[in-house]
């Protein structure tokens, strides 16, 4: 391990001194000065290479990028099936209803994608109607329950002669007669 | 309603009676150019491509039909407490209600049609349908006129309630 180091180190060393490259003849090396990056003209022509200093545009890319990514995935799926269905499987055509014929509830749309999600997802709207009485008559019985419930409760307590508002008394057989049992006392 | 299916045959627009060209100039007419420059750069590609599509859809073809509801008791028909009755009376009014805009719709499309078809002389000859749709208008507005967004048939009962009111003591 140690040896390897040695040997990329004698490798860097044979590279940086290379008397085949250009600037490292001879003369050259004891006298020469270190070139400043920023001021060195390269060959090409209209101006010059700078190293431009800016704020990472990284994340900013990477932002975007991911949210092309996850657009794409499902918009391009989706746009292809809408694409395909206006194109080969078309809108519907009005018609009038033929004499003895009931249409099933999907057959009242135009757009065949909007059939479809009425066929399969959706319930019917005479199931969503008949669902919405069923809710209200269950509110409306409950409510005359309520209303049933204090008009009963308010005929018991007043009469007295349901089996609500009973009070339980002590027995009559408990009850002394003796100060009152004769008219002398 | 949105994607209305736009039909030429309902307004149909009378024979052009504009006299032959009485050109009096070598200079071509711009207004020709200007039209064929329209026709074959908008009005052909898109004519070609409907075709297209017509011809790869051209066999099987479904059908869509109109609903029809049957009538139910009326929120005046309605016994007291009776609230099944009063859902099924108000989703009758809430879809009368949507049947009197579209009345009044196509009544400012005939208005549209009429003005389009006479051009220049549309105030003499469109009077009918003008007349029409301020009928329409004035009733509408007097029976559905400011019940608002939460209107219901409750609600536009008791301006009937009230217009009849108002009628009698006048």
């Amino acid at each position: 391990m140690v040896g390897m180091s040695v040997v990329r180190s004698a490798a860097a060393f044979a590279a940086r001194l290379n008397p085949l490259k250009y600037g490292n003849n001879v003369s050259r090396l004891l006298t020469r000065t270190i070139p400043k990056t920023e001021q060195v003209a390269v060959r090409w022509g209209h101006g010059k290479e700078l190293f431009v200093v800016k704020p990472s545009s990284y994340y900013d890319n990477r932002f975007l990028r991911l949210l092309k990514y996850y657009l794409l995935l499902t918009g391009i799926p989706v746009a292809a099936i809408i694409t395909y269905v206006n194109v080969f499987i078309g809108e519907a055509e009005l018609a009038e209803i033929p004499e003895g014929y009931e249409p099933e509830y999907w057959e009242y749309y135009k757009h065949p994608i909007t059939r479809f999600i009425s066929r399969n997802i959706y319930d019917s709207p005479v199931k969503d109607y008949e669902k919405m009485m069923a809710a209200v008559q269950i509110e409306q019985e409950k409510a005359e329950h309520r209303l049933a419930n204090l008009e009963v409760r308010r005929q018991m307590r007043q009469r007295g002669d349901g089996p609500w508002y009973q009070k339980q008394a002590v027995d009559k057989s408990f009850i002394d007669h003796s100060p009152k049992a004769s008219p002398d006392n | 309603m949105a994607g209305r299916d736009f039909d030429k045959d309902v307004y149909p627009e009378p024979p052009r009676r504009t006299p032959a060209d009485n050109k009096q100039t070598g200079l071509p007419n711009p207004a020709l150019i200007a039209s064929k420059l329209f026709y074959y750069s908008v009005d052909l590609p898109v004519t070609k491509f409907r075709e297209c599509i017509d011809s790869i859809q051209s066999g099987k073809k479904s059908v869509y039909y109109h609903q029809r509801f049957r009538r139910v008791p009326d929120l005046t028909e309605c016994e007291e407490g009776d609230y099944v009755c009063y859902y099924e009376a108000e989703m009758q009014w809430r879809r009368d209600y949507k049947v009197d805009q579209e009345i009044v719709r196509v009544l400012q499309e005939r208005i549209r049609a009429c003005q389009q078809r006479e051009g220049a002389s549309a105030p003499q000859n469109c009077s009918k349908e003008v007349q029409d749709y301020d009928d329409a208008t004035k009733a509408y507005m007097s029976r559905y006129g400011d019940l608002g967004a939460y209107a219901s048939g409750r609600k536009c009962l008791m301006k009937q309630k009230e217009r009849m009111i108002n009628a009698q003591k006048a």
